[in-house]
C-alpha cells in the first residue's frame, strides 16, 4: 500500500497524498520556476474544479479547469520541445484524457475569473511530467466565465 | 529601436557577454541561439506576459477564499467537465 503524506495547506486544509499523485515540472511553471513539485487535488464538493497546490511552497495554490470544461472544441496543439519535455513519442497521437490531462489556470477578473485556453497545464498521464504549454500564435484565445455558467470568447 | 541586418552564422553581442547568433532561416520563422551568462534570463516574450498572468492566477484562491471559490461553483454547476482518476482529494472544508 502506498505511504500516504500530508501537506497542510493555508487554503485547502490537510490533504493527504501519495506519492503516485505528485505531478513533476521540470521547468516549474512561467513565473513560478521553481515550484517543480505539485499534486492535483479535487475537492467533491468543489467539482470540477482541480487545485494545482504546490508541494515547494505551501502557499502557492492555482484553481484550474479541464480546458474542454470551458472550450469543448479545444484541441491540443504540442510543440516538439513540449513533447521532448513530457517524454512523449515525437509522432504519437494523444488523447486528452487518456494520454495527457490539459487544465486552464483560472485568473481573477473583476468579479468573474478568465481562462487563457492557448495556455494549459498539460499533464502526461503516464508519468506525471507536467508543463505549461504555450503556442508561438494565439488560436483560441481567451474566455471569460459570465452569468449560468457559460464561457464566453474575450475579444 | 536599434535594426541590423544579419545572415545565418552571423550574431550580435549584448553588454559584451551575450551573443545571439542567427541560426537558421527560413520563408517565416528564425532560428536563434543564445549564449549569456548563467543567471541571465532568456525566454519567449509571450512567456513573460504568462508569468504575470500565472501570479494573478495564484492569488485567486488567497483573494477570494473559500466563499470565492463557492460563487465560482455556483456559476460552474452545469459545467461538468472532463474527469481524471488521477488526482489527490482533500477533505471538504
Amino acid at each position: 500500500m502506498a505511504v500516504s503524506e500530508i501537506i497542510r495547506s493555508p487554503h485547502l486544509g490537510n490533504i493527504e497524498w501519495s506519492p503516485g499523485c505528485e505531478l513533476y515540472l521540470p521547468m516549474g511553471l512561467p513565473g513560478f520556476e521553481d515550484e517543480r513539485r505539485m499534486i492535483p487535488v479535487e475537492v467533491p464538493a468543489q467539482r470540477p474544479l482541480v487545485f494545482l497546490q504546490s508541494l515547494e511552497t505551501v502557499g502557492t495554490c492555482f484553481v484550474s479547469l479541464p480546458v474542454r470544461a470551458i472550450f469543448p472544441g479545444f484541441q491540443l496543439r504540442l510543440s516538439e520541445e513540449d513533447r521532448l519535455t513530457l517524454l512523449f513519442d515525437p509522432e504519437r497521437e494523444l488523447a486528452i484524457g487518456a494520454d495527457v490531462l490539459c487544465l486552464a489556470l483560472l485568473v481573477p477578473l473583476e468579479n468573474t475569473v478568465q481562462a487563457n485556453v492557448d495556455a494549459p497545464v498539460v499533464i502526461n498521464l503516464h508519468n506525471r511530467r507536467c508543463l505549461q504549454s504555450l503556442p508561438e500564435e494565439r488560436v483560441d484565445g481567451y474566455y471569460r466565465l459570465a452569468e449560468g455558467g457559460i464561457w464566453e470568447p474575450v475579444c | 529601436m536599434l535594426v541590423l541586418r544579419r545572415r545565418a552564422g552571423e550574431a550580435i553581442v549584448l553588454g559584451g557577454d551575450i551573443e545571439i547568433e542567427v541560426m537558421e532561416i527560413s520563408r517565416t520563422r528564425v532560428k536563434l541561439g543564445v549564449r549569456a551568462p548563467r543567471d541571465v534570463s532568456v525566454t519567449r516574450k509571450e512567456v513573460v506576459a504568462l508569468a504575470a498572468e500565472n501570479r494573478k492566477a495564484s492569488d485567486l484562491l488567497p483573494n477570494r477564499g473559500p466563499q470565492g471559490v463557492g460563487e465560482l461553483l455556483r456559476l460552474l454547476r452545469n459545467n461538468p467537465g472532463e474527469k481524471s482518476k488521477t488526482l489527490a482529494h482533500a477533505a471538504d472544508k
